[in-house]
C-alpha cells in the first residue's frame, strides 16, 4: 500500500512537471506575433501590355506537312491577379481520315481573362493561372478527296469503291466556342515571359458545309465527336511596362 | 525544373492519346441487301436454301459456296446502277447435274451521304427494283421495288421457293 502511494505521488508530480513548460511556450508565442505585423514593405510589380507569340505552332508546322499556323498573344493586367487576355492568328490544317481528306484554313480570335492563383515572393511576377475564353473563327474547308465507305469485311470487300476528288470548297464557315485554360508563366529575363498552357474547348456552334462536317476549326483545333477540343500553347512574350503598382 | 519536365511528358502523353479517338463502329456503313427465303407453299415459314452458292455476274469469286441459309445479306455495287447475282441451289447431293440456277437482278440509283469523321460517306440506294429470270427456282418475291435502301434492321426482300 505504501509502495502504491509513492507511485501515485510520482505520477502526480510528473503531471506538474510540464505545466511550467506549457505556460512558458505560450509566452514565447505571444512575443512573436507582434513582430510579424511590423513587416510592412510592399513589393511593386509591373503593369502593362504583354505581347507574345505561340512557339508551338511553328514547331508543329515544321514537323507536320499538313499544318501551318501563327498565333499572337496579348494580355493586359487590370488588377493584381486579373488579366484581360486575347489570342489571334490563322491556321491551316489538312485532316487525313480513313475515308476523307479535307483542308480547313482561316482566321480566329479568342478573348477572355486570366486569373493568377499564384502568390509571388517579393517582387517576382510569375503566374499559375486559370483562364476563360470566348473563341470565334472564320474559315473555309475544302474536301480534297473521299472514298465512299462500302467496306464489307465479312465478304472481303466484294465491290470496292473508288476514290473521288471533288475538291469542293465551302467558304464562309464559322465556329464559336468557349474555352477553359490552365497554365503557367515565368519571368525568365526582365519583362520576358515563357508560358505554357492547355485548354479544353466546348463548341457552341459551327456552320458545317453542305453534306459534310467541320473536322478542324482554326483556333479550336480538331473537333472531336463530342464537339469538344483541346489546345496547347507554348508562348514567349514581352511585357511593355506602363506602371508599377 | 524536374517537375516541369514531368508535366511536359504528361502533357505529351495526353495529346498523343487524343490522336485517334473515334473508330467507325457502325458496321456496315453502307447498307447491304437482306434477303429472307420462305417456303412457297407455306409462305409464313422460313425455308433454307440447300447447297446454296452466290456469285455476282461478271465476278470470278463467289460470295459463298455450298451453304445452307434462310437469310443472306449481299452487297450492291456502288459504282454501277445494276447488280446481278446468280443464286445456285443444289438440293440433292451436290452433283453438277442437279444445279438449279436463278438470276436475281437489282437496279437502283446511288446517293452519297456523310455519316461521320471516322465512317466517312455512305451510299444510299434509291428507287431499288428487283427482277428475276423466268423458270428459275425462285417462284416469287416481294416487294418488287423499294424506295430507299438505307437500313439493316429488317429484311428488304422475301423470296419464295
Amino acid at each position: 500500500m505504501i509502495k502504491a502511494q509513492h507511485m501515485f505521488k510520482y505520477f502526480i508530480s510528473f503531471c506538474f512537471l510540464f505545466l511550467g513548460a506549457k505556460s512558458f511556450c505560450q509566452e514565447i508565442q505571444q512575443e512573436k506575433v507582434p513582430q510579424k505585423i511590423k513587416d510592412t514593405i510592399v513589393y511593386k510589380t509591373n503593369y502593362g501590355l504583354r505581347l507574345g507569340i505561340d512557339l508551338s505552332r511553328p514547331i508543329k508546322a515544321y514537323f507536320s506537312s499538313s499544318y501551318s499556323g501563327l498565333e499572337i498573344t496579348g494580355d493586359y493586367r487590370i488588377r493584381k491577379n486579373i488579366y484581360i487576355a486575347t489570342e489571334f492568328g490563322f491556321e491551316k490544317e489538312t485532316s487525313i481520315e480513313d475515308y476523307s481528306n479535307s483542308t480547313s484554313k482561316g482566321n480566329f480570335i479568342r478573348v477572355g481573362f486570366n486569373y493568377n492563383a499564384y502568390k509571388n515572393w517579393l517582387d517576382m511576377n510569375n503566374e499559375v493561372f486559370i483562364g476563360f475564353r470566348y473563341g470565334f473563327s472564320l474559315f473555309e474547308q475544302t474536301l480534297n478527296n473521299y472514298t465512299p465507305n462500302v467496306s464489307d469485311a465479312e465478304n472481303g470487300n466484294y465491290f470496292p469503291a473508288t476514290i473521288k476528288t471533288p475538291s469542293k470548297a465551302a467558304a464562309n464557315l464559322n465556329a464559336h466556342w468557349s474555352e477553359l485554360m490552365i497554365g503557367i508563366k515565368a519571368e525568365t529575363l526582365k519583362n520576358v515571359f515563357i508560358g505554357i498552357s492547355v485548354s479544353y474547348k466546348i463548341l457552341i456552334s459551327a456552320k458545317n458545309p453542305e453534306d459534310f462536317q467541320v473536322l478542324f476549326a482554326p483556333g479550336f483545333n480538331r473537333i472531336f465527336e463530342s464537339e469538344t477540343g483541346f489546345g496547347l500553347n507554348y508562348t514567349i512574350s514581352y511585357l511593355i511596362p506602363f506602371s508599377k503598382k | 525544373m524536374k517537375k516541369n519536365i514531368l508535366f511536359l511528358v504528361l502533357l505529351t502523353n495526353i495529346f498523343a492519346a487524343c490522336e485517334k479517338d473515334d473508330f467507325c463502329v457502325k458496321n456496315p456503313v453502307t447498307s447491304k441487301l437482306i434477303i429472307d427465303f420462305y417456303d412457297n407453299t407455306n409462305r409464313e415459314t422460313l425455308k433454307k436454301v440447300q447447297g446454296f452458292s452466290v456469285i455476282a455476274e461478271g465476278k470470278t469469286d463467289s460470295l459463298f459456296t455450298n451453304q445452307s441459309f434462310n437469310s443472306i445479306s449481299i452487297p450492291l455495287n456502288s459504282l454501277t446502277t445494276e447488280t446481278s447475282y446468280i443464286f445456285k441451289k443444289n438440293t440433292t447431293g451436290g452433283a453438277t447435274a442437279n444445279n438449279n440456277m436463278a438470276t436475281f437482278s437489282i437496279v437502283y440509283d446511288t446517293e452519297e451521304a456523310f455519316v461521320s469523321r471516322s465512317c466517312g460517306y455512305k451510299i444510299i440506294f434509291k428507287n431499288v427494283a428487283f427482277s428475276t429470270d423466268t423458270n428459275s427456282w425462285i417462284t416469287a418475291f416481294t416487294p418488287s421495288t423499294i424506295i430507299n435502301l438505307d437500313d439493316q434492321s429488317a429484311a428488304h426482300v422475301q423470296i419464295f421457293h
